[in-house]
């Protein structure tokens, strides 16, 4: 009753193609535009929107994850290393050359693609563990190198503070500005990820994730296409990084570490492979999983246990959730987090004539 | 003898020694790829809990170390079992991405399960071993290497001839090849399975008994898990001879890394040279130096 | 349908029991992050608790001139988002003092601070860059940088030459992070000054083996004295190893995060370590007044005094940021005459923090608009039979050489 798919015909190919066909689809998408810029911002406070932020800004590396992972079936375990690349290659420019972020930020998420490519290249020869293995190398040889190069990293405390970007003269840095910042680009990729996945690229890659060798058959150089899927994947890496350098106002190295690259990881799996929905629900799943435990923790706590001994445990079994969830959702619900939406988006879509 | 050669002779032993540490290690991760084709990225974190267990026993319930060791023991077996019946079993047939992000989420689970159980503070577990070291010549051996690599050299003998000789080896080898045809051979694949994980555990076991010793127990113990892949890719994954190789180069490479060429670096060198080995390995020759699979290249 | 009606009561018994915890509306909260779970849960495990035990002291005897404190703590794993998410909510709840935990975190925070006007500490980490009252305001390291520390390690080996260091061999032991290379310019500095030949000996992340360098220290190298900044893991496999090589333990000396009762019992126990000595920016062990009535007010609501404070680095320093912190906002709250004190005010109550010193808990502090540091004290403790002794008094040196390089880098 609330979809129909009957009744609507498309009389033209671009409405065929289009990626918002249904009605039901555009009252969505304008009412999600409408909830996350217009009524967040009205009653959310700043934490709330700042956790959003951190959220939209994971969105996008959870992206560029999904594409490696999810569309082209490459494992990647060096995600966060390239988010670092990013993140410095945009505090250097910034700082030392004064360049804005509208030019950092292609910048940075260019660095990182090149390194992606400079990876990827004896990697992407081998298959499967082997590329896992490979880019967890890429991970602690790129730290390596940001941490003892002065020139990359800014001396000793490795760690370059950038000024705020500054759009039009305007400086932003309240929480409210930071987060129109963050969304804006969350959505970029948002659209970008989904033209590319409905592209001829797009398909090349789900064609070498399905079948690789049918798909060098019929022409898809396998190895050529590997390597778009890095770099394009690693320029959103780098983009990230970018991101949380000028939402902090600081890049650090150590914020991107190996445990940064599974977080990513889970982010996709948990969220679901091979779909943009299931990068967002699993960026938004990981992000805030940490606050929904403690909450739930310190309220229902008290009730069970010492309060002293409260935060240890809460960190413990965080840590055995996450693990868990992981595990559980491998082993029930293997296409995560988006199957659970697309199980209840199909229950409606033809209720209440279910049968 | 030259002073500077001296001391690299000194250096290069010490690197033989902790590095079949490291293939003690490494020896259960390629216990399981060999027989499951899984890939174990929480074998670390297995060391670290069988240590934890350990200590835990001798910490608070006094017992002698023998007792505290089988109690270890018998908590790795059920481990091994359970993980393989509720994990591992409904992963049968999934693509390898599904597999390591499940050994990752394991290992974060054993990360909170740890010292949720027995306390967060670092504990020791004190062997038998006496702790001032052996001069011989211009070497200089510490008694707990000789006898972490005693027992990884005996272990990689023992696996090594149970894989060739013994019916149950050829079977876990016969598993690992192909599933199906093994079911249709009439071996148990599932107990086998079960018996490939139990196994790793009690290696990791004696990893953890004696890493521990040297380095301290606690949730930091499961990042000795990362030298396992330079390890395996050196040596080959799926191969025991390999383990030790692998080991030994890493341990060497390293060793003479910190010696003679982090001071010109400025440091932090060593830890690094053993993965620019292994990405120079992948490139050449992905199987490792003892590797039998062919890898499919692109 | 069942799941999601299970869900939807979870959801609302959740709130329910969320709305009883609130805090008071004339509180005055503190925002403290811990490092419960992450790489240095060792420390915040013992260390939080003592920060929490000399809070409820304080909320006991009657609070801040009257006004009760609130810490409300969150584990941030040694992460920077979940600390960054951890600020967003202490200034949610009002918080005018934010105690943030590890290194990068102060680095993450330091701008977004001084932009809300919530000041800060960061005892024993942190850059030691900090110090400079005037380029960060609002962040005080409130204890001996890493700067300070190198300063007090050299000046005690140099006691222990009977003052002259010419042509002796330091070894300096570092965690190879930024952190760890901080003391790298001091020891420069003052191997110019005082004639002594140093190599730096890099640990390299995670700190979990030592072997070579420990045999380059002792066997090529030959170091009359080792300078160790380590923490983590490798306090406890540098000692082991040092141990391991014959190396007399009285020449190694150890900075504020590498000598913890945990890090002594994690190499082995006390008699592998004898003689090793360790800096320390508060006082370690159990007799100190403050103890004693933490220990009584446990006794007076029927419970036994936590484990923790058996492990009495950690929770010292735990209950040292306590008093500092308390101090400042005592000091703000008598200025203002209310409750109601704003960051801005607490930081001037920072500033005027002195002789202050908690029946030697904590060092002579002397903390000015220009000198976040209090001074840069420090006292060594060194193992002997069992136990930690103090073998100095509360001391620095090698100041003017400290603050010249402030300067420099104020201006650099």
């Amino acid at each position: 009753m609330f979809h129909r798919e009957c009744g609507f015909y498309k009389t033209s190919y671009e409405a065929d193609q289009a990626i918002l066909a249904f009605p039901i689809a555009r009252h969505a998408v304008i009412g999600l535009t409408l909830l996350f810029l217009v009524v967040v911002p009205l009653f959310a406070s700043d934490y709330y929107l700042s956790n959003l932020s951190l959220v939209g800004i994971t969105v996008v590396g959870a992206l560029g994850l999904n594409i490696l992972l999810g569309y082209t079936g490459q494992i990647s375990i060096g995600h966060a290393a390239f988010m670092s690349v990013g993140a410095y290659t945009a505090a250097n420019f910034a700082v030392k050359l004064g360049l804005p972020f509208y030019i950092t930020l292609p910048l940075g998420g260019c660095m990182a693609a090149l390194i992606g490519i400079l990876v990827g290249i004896p990697s992407l020869r081998v298959k499967g563990l082997y590329l896992a293995i490979a880019t967890l190398a890429a991970q602690f040889i790129i730290e390596w190198v940001i941490n003892h190069t002065p020139a990359i990293s800014g001396g000793v405390a490795a760690a370059i503070e950038v000024e705020r970007p500054v759009l039009f003269g305007w400086n932003l840095n309240s929480s409210l500005e930071l987060y129109y910042f963050v969304i804006f680009f969350a959505v970029l990729a948002i659209v970008a990820t989904t033209n590319l996945v409905r592209s001829r690229l797009g398909r090349a890659l789900i064609a070498i994730r399905d079948q690789d060798i049918a798909a060098q058959i019929i022409g898809i150089g396998v190895f050529r296409y590997k390597l778009y899927a890095f770099a394009i994947s690693s320029f959103f890496a780098g983009v990230t990084g970018v991101l949380y350098t000028y939402y902090l106002g600081i890049a650090t190295y150590e914020q991107f570490t190996i445990i940064t690259s599974i977080d990513f990881l889970a982010m996709c799996i948990i969220g679901g492979l091979g779909s943009i929905t299931g990068s967002v629900l699993g960026a938004f799943f990981i992000t805030l999983l940490p606050m929904v435990i403690r909450i739930v923790m310190e309220s229902v706590g008290p009730y069970f246990m010492d309060p002293a001994d409260l935060p240890t445990i809460i960190g413990q079994l965080r840590l055995m959730f996450f693990g868990g969830l992981i595990m559980l959702f491998l082993v029930m619900e293997p296409e995560g987090l988006n199957r659970l939406w697309l199980n209840i988006r199909n229950y409606f879509r033809v209720w209440p004539f279910s049968y | 003898m030259h002073p500077e050669l001296e001391f690299g002779i000194a250096l290069a032993a010490e690197g033989v020694l902790t590095g079949l540490m490291y293939s003690l290690i490494a020896l259960g991760f390629v216990l399981i790829y060999k027989s499951t084709d899984a890939i174990n990225f929480a074998q670390g974190h297995f060391v670290m809990i069988a240590a934890i267990v350990v200590a835990g026993a001798l910490d608070w319930w006094g017992v002698p170390l023998f007792i505290a060791i089988l109690i270890g023991l018998a908590f790795m077996i059920a481990f091994g079992i359970g993980l393989e019946r509720f994990v591992l079993r409904p992963m049968i047939g999934r693509p390898i991405v599904a597999i390591i992000m499940a050994t990752i989420g394991l290992s974060f689970f054993l990360l909170g399960f740890g010292p949720l159980v027995f306390g967060p503070a670092p504990t020791t577990i004190n062997l038998p071993i006496p702790d001032s070291p052996i001069f011989w010549g211009p070497l200089y051996l510490k008694p707990i290497g000789l006898v972490g690599a005693g027992v990884s050299i005996a272990f990689l003998l023992g696996f090594g001839w149970f894989f060739i000789k013994s019916r149950a080896g050829v079977a876990m080898r016969a598993v690992a090849d192909s599933h199906q045809v093994s079911m249709a051979m009439g071996i148990n694949v599932e107990r086998f399975f079960a018996v490939a994980w139990v196994t790793a555990g009690v290696v990791a076991l004696l990893g953890g008994l004696l890493w521990g010793n040297m380095i301290g127990v606690d949730t930091q113990l499961a990042l000795i898990g990362l030298k396992v892949f330079p390890v395996v890719i050196l040596g080959g994954l799926d191969s025991i001879p390999g383990v030790v190789v692998g080991g030994i180069i890493v341990g060497v490479v390293e060793a003479l890394t910190s010696g003679f060429v982090d001071p010109v670096v400025g440091g932090g060198m060593k830890d690094f040279a053993p993965y620019v080995l292994m990405i120079l390995m992948l490139m050449i020759r992905p199987f490792g130096i003892f590797g039998r699979r062919q890898i499919e290249r692109i | 349908m069942k799941l999601l009606r299970t869900l939807g009561f979870a959801a609302a018994a959740t709130a329910a029991m969320a709305a009883a915890n609130t805090a008071q509306a004339d509180d005055i909260v503190i925002g403290m992050m811990c490092d419960r779970t992450g790489v240095t849960a060792v420390t915040g495990t013992v260390l939080c608790p003592g920060y929490h035990d000399y809070i409820a002291l304080v909320n006991a005897n009657g609070g801040i001139e009257g006004c009760s404190v609130k810490a409300n703590e969150v584990d941030i794993e040694y992460k920077v988002p979940p600390a960054v998410e951890a600020y967003q909510r202490f200034k949610s709840d009002g918080a005018v003092l934010v105690s943030p935990f590890g290194t990068p975190m102060v680095a993450a925070l330091l701008k977004t601070m001084e932009e809300d006007k919530i000041p800060g500490t960061s005892a024993g980490f942190g850059t030691a860059a900090a110090a400079n009252g005037e380029k960060y305001p609002y962040m005080f390291p409130i204890a001996a940088s890493y700067w300070s520390q190198t300063a007090a390690a050299v000046q005690f080996a140099k006691d222990k030459f009977e003052g002259d260091l010419n042509g002796k061999k330091i070894a300096y032991v570092f965690y190879d992070n930024p952190a760890g290379r901080e003391g790298i310019p001091v020891i420069t500095e003052l191997a110019k000054q005082e004639g002594f030949d140093f190599r730096t000996f890099a640990i390299p992340v995670p700190g979990i083996e030592a072997g070579p360098q420990v045999l380059d220290i002792t066997r090529r190298f030959r170091a009359d004295f080792v300078i160790a900044h380590v923490f983590g893991r490798a306090p406890a496999v540098l000692l082991k190893e040092l141990k391991r090589s014959g190396y007399q333990m009285d020449n190694v000396i150890g900075f504020v995060w590498a000598g913890s009762e945990g890090d002594i019992a994690a190499a082995g126990g006390w008699d592998v370590a004898e003689g090793y000595n360790t800096i320390q920016f508060a006082g370690v062990g159990s007799n100190y007044p403050v103890l004693e009535e933490i220990r009584a007010m446990y006794k007076a609501n029927g419970e036994d005094p936590p484990e923790e404070m058996a492990s009495t680095v950690y929770y010292n320093r735990g209950v040292f940021q306590a008093a500092v912190h308390v101090k400042a906002i005592e000091n703000a709250v008598k200025a203002k005459g209310s409750c109601d004190v704003t960051g801005t005010e607490v930081r001037d109550g920072m500033r005027q923090i002195q002789d202050f010193t908690l029946g030697g808990l904590v060092p002579p502090l002397k903390i000015t608009e220009k000198d976040h540091e209090g001074g840069g004290y420090v006292r060594v403790f060194q193992v002997q039979d069992g136990k930690y002794v103090p073998v100095t008094d509360w001391y620095r040196s090698y100041r003017d050489t400290v603050l010249r390089l402030l300067e420099e880098e104020h201006k650099g």
